[in-house]
């Protein structure tokens, strides 16, 4: 009986064995006949991906951008150097004091659905955009887009507003029918980017594939997933098994064994990122300028940034990147705990008060600010650090539900105006800080046609936002790359905003 | 007919066999080895009362230039990471002594908590039978078709972080179990003879339950809140390591075991150390529990 069993049992293995092999044998083929190829690319982005709509209230999160660079187009496009190049528009032109930009669309452009994109697509977009909640709307304030012809857009700014082009590279053009039902559109977009979404999961997995209509360079690869693995040692586990295809934003600890494995790539790129920490000055405790000087003094960067982040930062001199259009450097702000509590005392800070609470979104970032609150807790200053939700970071960040906001402030224009020019204005309201003569600054900035005065613009906005600390910029961000040496035509974006479609699988 | 004597030689020498060899040794030793639990269980409550006198740690405060330091390294303050340090430069060992302590008071508030609340809901339902049991034994099996740490992770997560919501989040699954059983007690006391007895006596219902079922239900109550305890102890750490449980600024063991899983290829005495602390509180405490359970689980009915 036993050795019946026995023998029934070494049958049903070899034959399990068998179909092992077979299958292996099977997928061998594949691969041989160009299988390669097909594979799918996956990507684990460095946020979740929670919204489509590049008009919408994620509309300037890393997430979305990253996703409607892959799906939608733009009238231009930034280089990696920061150049301002063509992509919907073929050329443009602007008049001397920079009120009117005219801009011709290639003639050879449809969406994926097959429809030729129109410059009436361009200005529907464009007034979704301007009347919509994103927190780019503001940019596109008193811009009035008009079409001329199926081929000819027309912007003509209220005020000279010589960014503009810059600020472009982040508006997306939609069909004008989306603005009819977003949430219908949304379900099952068209655009006119390298790729389309075959699913989309928010906060999960967005699936992408090959768009045949693209008016460039089709992509290499026919499908790209970008998911999120919200764990870093899971996405990095899953890069190492190959589970996982590309991965950025990779923490310093973590780049030891990668640099060390044979089959992976890993690069640091600098980027247009300044670590930004936002202090709410429509807060009493922190309307005091003495007050967030105190407690900028209070907290010991430089060990911080050498000690968690020696690869992937370095000290910041300024709320922008030294590649954006308008740095300025400034004085380094000196760590002097005692200084900083006596200043603090002196400008009558309530020590025993309600802690500052200090947002932010991601857990990479909890030992930085861990650290930062250690510093603080040091000198007295009672923080709560708290770690939210992005969708729930993004909504409590506009409607200024916060003491303290930590997160990653790119110029994904690399031009100060989109950091500088659209944050820091007392219009904007983003972090409760009012001045006239930043506003006036800020506004000779975003106004003036002439580079040397619009760079001598931002280096007194940036003085002034520097002095009376707004916000503490401790650190430039440098992005680490990883991906799997069978890929090829990876280029680090400084952005984090990767080109999916020059990407192929080598072999 | 033949075999007969041969069996029943057989069966006297089996039947003798036993008592023959030397039993004291073997349960001394089955002695020794229940009482092992006890002991750790003993070290695990010294550590947590006696421990945070003795060691001072803020979770705080972080020593950068300490960070992850090796078991047995120096710090730049001279003293000795006994067990290394965290990727903050904050010391293992605290960290493991205070969590004990977070772990032993989530623990027993959370067990007093459920038993109370599961002693008081079984025993009524039990006692008052009728419509009272049907809705009170419907609510707990509708309760205990809720997967527990799902419904733990949901209530901590949507209200803000706090010991008490923690304890509230765990007892809210913990009590079903030992509802159940103090209502299985309660039913069966409430038919036996002097149950019977004292209510022709007039004896109030109040006084009954207190006096004639509650004393009942007690001991397989204990044995069950024993286990239930172990697992609060590792359902607080779940949601600690999840980042929904205790805030940063109080020390959980899930909390340092979270800390530590992006370390664990080069610095792995971070989680290591935590998660042993963790599964001997566990098993241990387990293994009391099944003792608890031979000896009393079976309640009044041996």
């Amino acid at each position: 009986m036993s050795e019946r069993g026995t023998r029934t049992a070494a049958l049903a293995l070899g034959a399990l064995l068998a179909l092992t092999a077979c299958s292996t044998t099977t997928s061998g083929d594949t691969a041989d006949t160009g299988g390669a190829a097909e594979r799918t690319i996956e990507v684990a982005g460095q946020y979740p991906i929670e919204d489509l709509d590049p008009h919408g209230v994620q509309g300037a999160s890393a997430a979305t951008g990253l996703s409607s660079k892959a799906i939608f187009s733009r009238l231009v496009q930034p280089d990696p150097d920061g150049t301002i190049v063509a992509d919907l528009a073929a050329d443009w032109t602007v008049n001397d004091d920079a009120t009117e930009w005219v801009f011709t669309l290639r003639d050879d452009l449809v969406f994926s659905d097959g429809t030729p994109v129109t410059s009436a697509d361009v200005v529907a977009s464009f007034e979704r955009l301007a009347a919509g909640d994103s927190p780019l709307a503001p940019s596109f304030a008193n811009i009035v887009a008009t079409a001329d012809g199926d081929a000819t857009v027309v912007l003509t700014a209220a005020a000279p507003d010589p960014a503009l082009a810059g600020k472009l590279t982040q508006f997306f053009v939609l069909p004008a029918s989306a603005a009819a039902d977003p949430a219908a559109f949304f379900a099952d977009p068209v655009g006119s980017g390298p790729f389309t979404v075959e699913t989309f999961v928010p906060g999960e997995a967005l699936e992408l594939a090959r768009n045949e209509n693209y008016w460039g360079d089709h992509a290499r690869v026919a499908s790209v997933r970008i998911s999120d693995i919200p764990e870093m040692a899971a996405r990095l586990t899953a890069l190492r098994t190959g589970e996982v295809d590309l991965t950025w934003g990779v923490p310093d600890d973590q780049l030891e064994p990668l640099m060390t494995a044979d089959d992976l790539v890993v690069e640091t790129v600098p980027s247009t990122l300044v670590y930004t920490m936002w202090f709410n000055s429509s807060t009493p405790a922190l309307a005091d300028t003495a007050v967030r000087r105190a407690l900028w003094k209070a907290v010991d960067f430089e060990t911080i940034i050498a000690t968690l982040n020696p690869e992937t930062g370095e000290p910041a001199k300024s709320p922008v990147a030294p590649v954006v259009f308008g740095y300025a450097p400034q004085e380094p702000v000196a760590y002097d705990p005692e200084a900083a509590r006596a200043e603090l005392e002196a400008a009558g800070f309530d020590f025993a008060g309600t802690p500052l609470r200090l947002h932010f979104s991601g857990a990479q970032f909890r030992p930085f600010l861990q650290a930062v609150v250690s510093d603080l807790t040091e000198i007295g200053v009672p923080v709560e650090l708290l770690e939210k939700e992005q969708a729930v970071f993004t909504e409590d960040l506009l409607a200024l539900n916060w003491d303290v906001n930590f997160q990653q402030v790119g110029a994904a224009t690399y031009d100060a105006a989109t950091n500088l020019g659209r944050l820091y204005p007392c219009a904007a309201g983003r972090n409760g800080y009012c001045n006239e003569d930043l506003d006036a600054a800020l506004l000779e900035g975003n106004t003036s046609n002439d580079p040397e005065v619009r760079q001598d613009a931002y280096r007194r906005a940036t003085e002034i936002i520097w002095s009376e600390a707004v916000g503490m910029y401790p650190m430039q961000v440098k992005l680490a790359y990883a991906w799997r040496s069978d890929l090829e035509g990876v280029t680090p974006d400084p952005s984090g905003f990767p080109n999916f479609s020059t990407i192929e699988i080598a072999g | 007919m033949n075999p007969l004597p041969e069996t029943l030689e057989a069966a006297t020498a089996a039947a003798t066999l036993p008592p023959a060899r030397p039993s004291r040794p073997r349960h001394l030793l089955a002695r020794v080895f229940a009482a092992v639990p006890f002991v750790i269980l003993g070290c695990y409550l010294v550590a947590a009362v006696v421990g945070p006198l003795l060691i001072d740690y803020d979770p705080v405060d972080t020593p950068l230039v300490d960070r992850l330091l090796a078991p047995g390294s120096r710090t730049s303050a001279g003293e000795l990471a006994v067990l290394g340090t965290d990727h903050l430069g904050r010391d293992v060992l605290a960290q493991v002594v205070y969590g004990a302590r977070t772990s032993v008071l989530i623990g027993v508030a959370t067990v007093v908590v459920a038993s109370v609340v599961g002693c008081c809901v079984g025993v009524i339902a039990g006692y008052s039978g009728g419509l009272v049991d049907t809705v009170l034994a419907r609510i707990m099996d509708i309760t205990l078709a809720f997967p527990g740490i799902l419904l733990a992770i949901v209530i901590a997560g949507v209200l803000d972080g706090g010991a008490v919501v923690v304890v509230a989040a765990l007892a809210v699954s913990g009590w079903i179990g030992i509802a159940r059983v103090a209502r299985g007690v309660a039913v069966s006391v409430r038919s036996r003879p002097w149950t019977d007895a004292a209510r022709m006596l007039g004896v109030r219902p109040a006084r009954m339950i207190v006096r004639h079922v509650l004393p009942f239900a007690a001991g397989p109550v204990v044995a069950l809140a024993t286990v239930e305890f172990a697992l609060v102890v590792l359902a607080e750490a779940g949601l600690s390591f999840l980042g929904v449980g205790l805030p940063a600024s109080t020390v959980s063991w899930g909390q340092t075991i979270a800390n530590g899983k992006e370390y664990l290829a080069s610095a792995w005495w971070i989680s290591a150390f935590a998660g042993v602390a963790l599964a001997g509180l566990v098993v241990s405490v387990g293994l009391i529990g099944d003792a608890f359970t031979q000896r009393y689980g079976r309640g009044f009915s041996r």
